[in-house]
């Protein structure tokens, strides 16, 4: 739980006077969170202080600024706080493993908070580092600190490796290794350590030069987790970087990197353009083989670092056609250049592929026969395209650009992120505007699907990967609450926050901070809004552990307003149940005053009366599961039901009996002259008898 | 139109027979009673006549009364043994005893003509009486099931 407090300043007015221009008048829940420290406003999150205009820009990491912090249950060692963006997602996994762990060449992590945070008027996720004591090591535009040649190993290698392996074993990925994101550890340059790998996903901050050709041509968004490989190529970049004093190849634009790196392979675009140390060459160029199987691990850096000689490899194994492929007025010669070059030329690229001059230049110019047979099956497929030719063109171009570069990025129409990357970028895509169109497209068309069948040989990932696109597929196509987009985006990114209106501003990135969030949500939202939307139920679907599938299926059906309102009051009371808190005042009054089709769930009038008397002493307590079960006596219900079958037969036979009565007076009127005329001779005859007994009797007597 | 059963038609001109053999042995063997009978039924006989209705009921209910009417003049006329045409036709066609037998006949035809609306008002009453009680019930329902229950009973019904 992240505590909030407000410390006092020495000059109180004169600050505010100062910062009245930077700094909102009040933050989050109509209290002031930020206050004057010693060294001026300050806000106090969890054990830290945070001095919101103390900046460090020196640890800011991309769009995340940092800021002076305190330690509060520490005297020793200073810390900064590293706020993060919260339109970008964090990355649990790495949050969670490195919380409060110390691991030799990694900034220590003190602690994660999400605490509001007045210049975003919303909650973040803040970061707490260990400020390390030395400086950065190199430093974009400056000269950079020289490390001898003999001491790299030590100061720079070993420590990352470390880094690399302890985030490995537990089976994660570190994405964030380069040379300007090092710090020597301490002020005697003896040792780096890598700064903040957790405030963007894999690979987001990297300069493109860091990433390997399979995951270059991928937005920064959609780079993907990787592996531990991408780190190590990652490294190997990070190496070649400190030997030459600055970022590689950093005078290219970005689309003149990936042409070189595409067309002379990685190592050979570094040596071609930089003057590399000589000690530095073999480890260089085994980590930045563009083969992954071929590629430097860890056996053969230790090896180096022990001076034994490890296995040459070739730098670049891509195979070189003996003739071009023009698009767009362009040579390609390798088939990962050919795939880029139809990403960036969507339109004119459909016409090489659909006359079969690619597929040609595959068999002949390649002598790759069997990425031919892809290509002409993908090009054949074209004619079974049915009547949306538009999206079966399109689908062509991405499958072959996926035939050609079948490790490389998904790229459709602009669209380009590895399969593991497609979640972040769809969250970046949603976050930033564009809406999540293009990641529906992909996922309908199948796309990924076809990525999954051009994969060789077993992959654990790859599989994992395959079997959650399954339900992303099924997802997008559900139309309705807790499933679409929504649904992807939770499922995949496990440290995206809710983006519902109604408590985006409140960062909920766990289940259990969702009702708190909603209880104060419901102070300022309208009476007649209801406390879940489509990312609200997407995200409980996801994040919480329950089956809500029968929630969802009500929520298909907002015209039936009882099971609707049912539904949604069934998700918020199951989230209580779990994860409470027990008392929500608000969000139980907001929950009561749209039961009002709930109660409906009962026939009975008083029935309805007793709930809807009992309704408003539940809510005074804050509880929902009570509220819930009060319209979900399941015994009561069908007691109710039965009764009411019951009653609406016996209405219907009083009606048909009324109509029967009333619509028979002519048939009646003949009866009863047909009865009365009977009864008449009946009657008539009976006195001849009592008359002709009577005289008798008296002649008799 | 249905055809008339053979049996019954042969059953009807026996039974026509059977009167007309009755009243010719009646006027060979009893003639002051066949002529007290013959006046007295008069009404009778000429409603049995004209009556067309199904089971001849006004007929029936005309001689139920009266043969009534007629009855004490009959045993009047045979309390006294020397029985003579003369005298019975002095006593049938007073006029007191032939305002008894025609009045009399007079009132079953008057019983025949009120008996049927009676009946009718019976049975309207009756009616009206089980549709106010299920119209009772029906309130009672709805006070019971408000809205849903119409809402239910509209649903099923369109």
């Amino acid at each position: 739980m992240q505590k909030q407090d407000v410390s006092d300043g020495a000059d109180e007015q004169a600050a505010a006077a100062d910062n009245k221009d930077t700094m909102p008048s009040a933050g989050l829940g109509g209290e002031d969170p930020t206050a004057l420290g010693s060294g001026g406003r300050s806000i106090e999150i969890g054990n830290f202080r945070v001095f919101s205009d103390l900046r460090l820009p020196e640890y800011d990491m991309g769009n995340c600024k940092a800021y002076a912090a305190d330690n509060l249950r520490r005297e020793e060692g200073g810390a900064f706080a590293l706020v993060t963006d919260p339109s970008i997602p964090t990355r649990y996994d790495l949050i969670r493993f490195l919380t409060g762990v110390h691991i030799g060449g990694q900034i220590d992590l003190l602690d994660h908070e999400i605490a509001p945070w007045p210049p975003f008027d919303q909650k973040t996720m803040m970061l707490f580092y260990e400020k390390p004591a030395g400086g950065r090591v190199l430093v974009p535009g400056e000269k950079q600190k020289k490390i001898d040649e003999h001491d790299f190993s030590k100061i720079v290698i070993e420590p990352l490796m470390n880094v690399l392996q302890a985030v490995a074993e537990k089976g994660l990925t570190h994405r964030n290794i380069r040379a300007d994101n090092l710090f020597f550890e301490g002020p005697m340059a003896e040792k780096v350590v890598v700064g903040d790998c957790c405030s963007a996903p894999g690979g987001f901050n990297q300069p493109l030069v860091y990433e390997t050709i399979s995951r270059m041509t991928a937005d920064p968004a959609g780079r993907g987790l990787g592996s531990v490989l991408d780190d190590l190529y990652a490294l190997g970049m990070t190496i070649a970087a400190l030997g030459i004093g600055h970022t590689p190849l950093e005078k290219l634009r970005e689309q003149d990197i990936i042409d070189v790196k595409l067309s002379k392979g990685s190592f050979q675009a570094i040596v071609m353009n930089e003057k590399l140390p000589l000690a530095l060459i073999e480890p260089v160029r085994g980590l930045l083989c563009d083969d992954p199987e071929e590629r430097w691990g860890f056996a053969e850096l230790h090896a180096w670092l022990d001076g034994r000689r490890a296995k040459p490899v070739q730098s670049n194994t891509e195979r070189r056609a003996a003739r071009s492929q023009n698009i767009s007025g362009k040579d390609y010669y390798t088939a990962r250049s050919l795939a880029q070059g139809i990403s960036k030329n969507w339109v004119n690229a459909l016409a090489p592929l659909r006359d079969g001059t690619v597929e040609n230049w595959l068999r002949r110019g390649l002598s790759d026969n069997d990425r031919a047979k892809h290509m002409a099956e993908a090009t054949r497929q074209l004619q079974w395209g049915g009547a949306d030719k538009r999206a079966a063109e399109d689908i062509l171009v991405a499958k072959s650009i996926i035939i050609l570069d079948p490790t490389g990025a998904i790229r459709f129409k602009g669209f380009s992120a590895m399969v593991d990357g497609l979640g972040t970028m769809l969250s970046y895509d949603v976050q930033h505007g564009r809406g999540p169109q293009r990641f529906a497209d992909v996922v309908m068309r199948d796309i990924p699907a076809f990525w999954f069948g051009r994969q060789v040989g077993y992959n654990a990932e790859v599989q994992k990967l395959q079997q959650a696109y399954k339900n992303l597929r099924y997802y997008v196509q559900q139309q309705s609450a807790g499933y679409g987009y929504e649904r992807c985006l939770y499922a995949m990114v496990r440290n995206q926050h809710c983006l519902s209106p109604m408590i985006e501003k409140s960062y909920v990135v766990n289940i259990g901070q969702l009702l708190p969030a909603l209880e104060k949500a419901s102070e300022t939202l309208p009476d007649d809004a209801w406390p879940i939307d489509r990312h609200i139920a997407a995200f409980i679907a996801t994040r919480l552990d329950d089956d809500v599938e029968p929630q969802l299926l009500a929520l298909q059906n907002p015209a039936d307003e009882v099971e609707y309102s049912r539904a949604i009051i069934s998700m918020l009371a199951l989230v209580q149940w779990r994860h409470g808190p027990d008392n929500l005042q608000n969000l139980s009054h907001w929950v009561a005053r749209l039961m009002e089709p709930a109660v409906k769930v009962f026939h009975s009038k008083a029935r309805r009366e007793r709930v809807e008397h009992e309704i408003p002493k539940l809510a005074k307590r804050g509880n929902l599961v009570e509220l819930y079960n009060l319209i979900n006596d399941e015994q009561e219900r069908r007691k109710d039901q039965t009764e009411f079958i019951s009653a609406v037969e016996q209405y219907s036979e009083s009606e048909s009996e009324v109509f029967d009565l009333e619509s028979s007076g002519p048939a009646r009127l003949e009866l009863a002259e047909k009865v009365g005329q009977q009864a008449a001779a009946f009657a008539s005859t009976m006195i001849a008898l009592l008359t002709v007994s009577a005289l008798f009797l008296m002649h008799i007597w | 139109m249905a055809r008339k059963p053979a049996g019954s038609k042969k059953k009807g001109t026996f039974s026509g027979l059977s009167v007309v053999a009755s009243a010719v042995l009646l006027f060979m063997v009893a003639l002051p009673t066949f002529i007290t009978l013959a006046v007295g039924l008069l009404p009778s006989m000429i409603a049995f006549l004209f009556d067309r209705s199904q089971g001849r009921t006004m007929s029936r209910c005309i001689f139920g009364l009266n043969f009534s009417g007629v009855a004490p003049y009959i045993l009047e006329v045979w309390q006294y043994g020397s029985q003579s045409a003369s005298v019975a036709t002095q006593h049938v066609f007073q006029p007191i005893a032939l305002s008894i037998m025609y009045g009399s006949a007079g009132l079953g035809w008057l019983l025949y003509l009120a008996m049927p609306p009676i009946v009718a008002n019976v049975l309207n009453l009756s009616a009206q009486r089980r549709v106010s009680e299920l119209r009772k019930r029906q309130r009672g329902l709805i006070k019971t099931w408000g809205d849903s229950l119409i809402k239910e009973i509209d649903r099923s019904g369109s």
